[in-house]
């Protein structure tokens, strides 16, 4: 019970970032790129593993953007220049020009890559179709609607090569999923062509939503775990979940900021987690960080995930024993 | 027929004016860039895209909004009493905001955009027109834990952009805009945003606009005429049904601003196609009080469709005028 988990991405240490800079200017060819991001791969899993993580992440440190890996490798897709996300931040928004079609797998020989370096779990991770129309431009399909249902088919078949190479568990991140409300239905049905007929374990990741839109449609989406960010709205959700009637689906449970630099202390994050458990029980919750890391530095991530791992780890030991007030009551 | 853009501009073009924005606040931020050094890459990007305009022919000019994070901060940043916080999802876009939180009353101790406007009419000798985000948008983005009522927050946010947008005319503003997607979203206290709205007007020597784009007005025209603007704008491409319910109105008492090219895609309409919105329009405005332009700022394209817009805008206008006289 508890099995800490995280939600995809991780930093990419110092040396790979400066070499992907250098690959996209030229300065350095594919194949030792590829070297420095399985060596970026290998530390995470290490990493997690000494920590002790249930359900690994390979981090994608060969990722830059969730929509836009996806796009460069899909025929019918074609990249783009920059366009402004927020702030200062940008991304080459890509651009559906023909049929989207999926000449062969595209994550499955990094999960093979990264499951072959632990006996934990490692899971298989996916942008969902409602997404990736949503972060893509579209010159062909003649709606928004063609475009998901095109798009749910090729993500389909790529879930079910990670299910055939062996993931036991398959993440289908829709952040963009609250984005019209008008179009949730979509979404969810989409996400449905995605997952039908998996064995595997399905997840999906969700944040900046619209969580009120979302709520009652939340025992309609057609996954077994629903992944949210928790520690971000201070733990507000719970009480939305507590109203809820009945909810029996899994919960990731975002338990650490990933916006924020500061590292939460390991009796705040387990005082978040004994708060959760009044509203869900303990096999229902996945602990994880609310989002992807990948915007903290390495030694931040690293931290954020220890005082998961610290904090479910003295829970579970709660759990276990017998109730601590009751035992003081006793011996006084 | 004028051609205008609705507002922002892209701060990069790979091809053109670079990145140089990007770079600029970055160094700035790590604080190897001093204010007046970041100050000088605004200008000169400022500078790049009003000549943007200028080469596709465009007619009423913006700024381009290169120093805005988004519709609401520049806004928060200034006036006392916010707060600026997290990311929050800019309306139907994957793009997001700083959503500004307002702890006291809000107050304008200087001017806001007044220093961008004379910046920008120095570089040219066509008309700026000046954006400012419209007082019931600056609510709905905002959370307010002072007032804790929608209606005082209104009142107070548009006394202040009454008194930038007198500042602004006074320095030669000849058009002054008031942004308000919010309206498309949700049920807006319409009689309410019209009294906002007209407070944010009242004694602006100046033209004034209020331009509402994305989601659906829900046919919210007829209430919206009750505002003391000269121009109101329109975005048929996010609400196709909006040409319909515009084509109902029996009386269209303001000038009319036209949102007819997609910004938020890249596929390129054809000059029939904006014909036949033009033809649709014409019936209920003149010519004369016809605006045209993209139906949103063209930040949401890269550089390249977002000039290739621009151009076939002011082609396909530069052909209904020949073609009909």
């Amino acid at each position: 019970m508890l099995l800490t988990t995280s939600v995809g991405s991780l930093p990419k240490p110092d040396y790979l970032a400066k070499a992907r800079t250098q690959a996209r200017k030229g300065g350095l060819d594919p194949k030792a790129l590829r070297k420095l991001e399985e060596q970026a791969t290998r530390e995470w899993i290490a990493f997690q593993d000494e920590l002790g993580v249930d359900i690994l992440v390979d981090g994608e440190q060969y990722r830059g953007d969730m929509v836009v890996y996806f796009a460069e490798q899909l025929p019918g897709f074609k990249s783009s220049s920059l366009v402004r996300s927020y702030g200062n931040r940008y991304y080459r928004k890509p651009i559906i020009v023909d049929e989207v079609r999926r000449p062969k797998p595209m994550t499955v020989g990094w999960w093979t890559f990264a499951q072959s370096l632990t006996a934990r779990p490692v899971k298989g991770m996916l942008t969902g179709p409602y997404t990736i129309m949503d972060w893509s431009f579209n010159e062909h399909y003649p709606s928004r609607r063609a475009t998901a249902l095109a798009l749910a088919r090729v993500i389909h078949d790529e879930a079910k090569d990670l299910e055939r190479a062996g993931a036991q568990y398959i993440q289908i991140d829709e952040p963009a999923i609250s984005t019209r409300l008008d179009e949730i239905d979509l979404a969810i049905e989409t996400l449905g062509i995605v997952t039908k007929g998996l064995r595997a374990k399905t997840i999906t990741h969700i944040c900046y939503g619209n969580f009120e839109a979302l709520a009652p449609k939340l025992m309609k989406l057609p996954v077994d775990q629903i992944d949210l960010e928790f520690a971000n709205r201070k733990f507000e959700l719970l009480e939305d979940f507590r109203k809820m009637k009945r909810f029996t689906k899994e919960v990731g449970l975002g338990l650490v900021d990933v916006h924020s630099h500061r590292i939460e202390s390991v009796e705040e994050v387990a005082g978040n987690l004994k708060k959760s458990l009044k509203v869900f029980s303990p096999e229902q919750i996945y602990p994880d960080p609310d989002c992807g890391l990948k915007t903290r530095s390495v030694e931040e991530a690293k931290e954020k995930l220890r005082v998961i791992v610290e904090a479910v780890r003295a829970v579970r030991e709660e759990l276990c024993s017998p109730r601590p007030s009751v035992a003081g009551q006793a011996a006084r | 027929m004028i051609t205008t853009v609705v507002g922002n501009f892209p701060k990069v073009a790979e091809p053109k004016y670079g990145t140089a924005v990007i770079g600029a606040i970055n160094s700035w931020q790590k604080q190897e860039l001093s204010d007046d050094g970041l100050e000088h890459v605004f200008q000169d990007v400022t500078r790049a895209v009003i000549k943007e305009q200028e080469e596709a022919g465009v007619d009423l000019l913006t700024d381009g909004q290169i120093r805005w994070e988004d519709l609401v901060t520049p806004l928060a940043r200034k006036v006392e009493g916010f707060e600026i916080n997290g990311l929050e999802r800019f309306f139907d876009n994957n793009v997001y905001y700083r959503r500004p939180i307002l702890r006291r009353t809000p107050v304008r101790r200087r001017p806001i955009f007044l220093g961008d406007y004379l910046f920008a009419k120095s570089c040219t000798t066509k008309p700026i027109k000046v954006v400012l985000p419209g007082p019931y948008t600056v609510v709905r983005l905002s959370e307010d834990r002072y007032y804790k009522n929608v209606q005082p927050f209104l009142r107070s946010i548009a006394e202040i952009l009454n008194e930038e947008a007198r500042a602004l005319a006074q320095a030669g503003a000849m058009v002054i805009q008031f942004d308000e997607p919010a309206l498309g979203f949700g049920r807006p206290p319409l009689k309410q945003v019209v009294e906002a709205i007209n407070i944010a007007t009242q004694g602006v020597k100046a033209k004034t606009a209020l331009y509402t784009y994305f989601g659906s007005l829900n046919g919210a025209f007829g209430a919206l005429q009750g505002c003391r603007v000269d121009l109101l704008g329109v975005d048929v491409v996010s609400d196709p049904k909006a040409i319909g319910a515009i084509k109902k109105q029996k009386r269209w008492t303001k000038e009319l601003a036209l949102g007819c090219l997609d910004a938020r895609n890249t596929k390129l309409e054809s000059v029939t196609e904006l014909h036949a919105l033009f033809d649709v329009v014409k019936k209920l405005v003149p010519e004369d009080r016809l605006y045209v332009n993209p139906n949103c700022g063209l930040e949401f394209l890269p550089y390249e469709p977002a000039r290739q817009k621009l151009n076939r805008l002011v082609e396909a206008v530069r052909r209904y005028k020949s073609s009909c006289c």
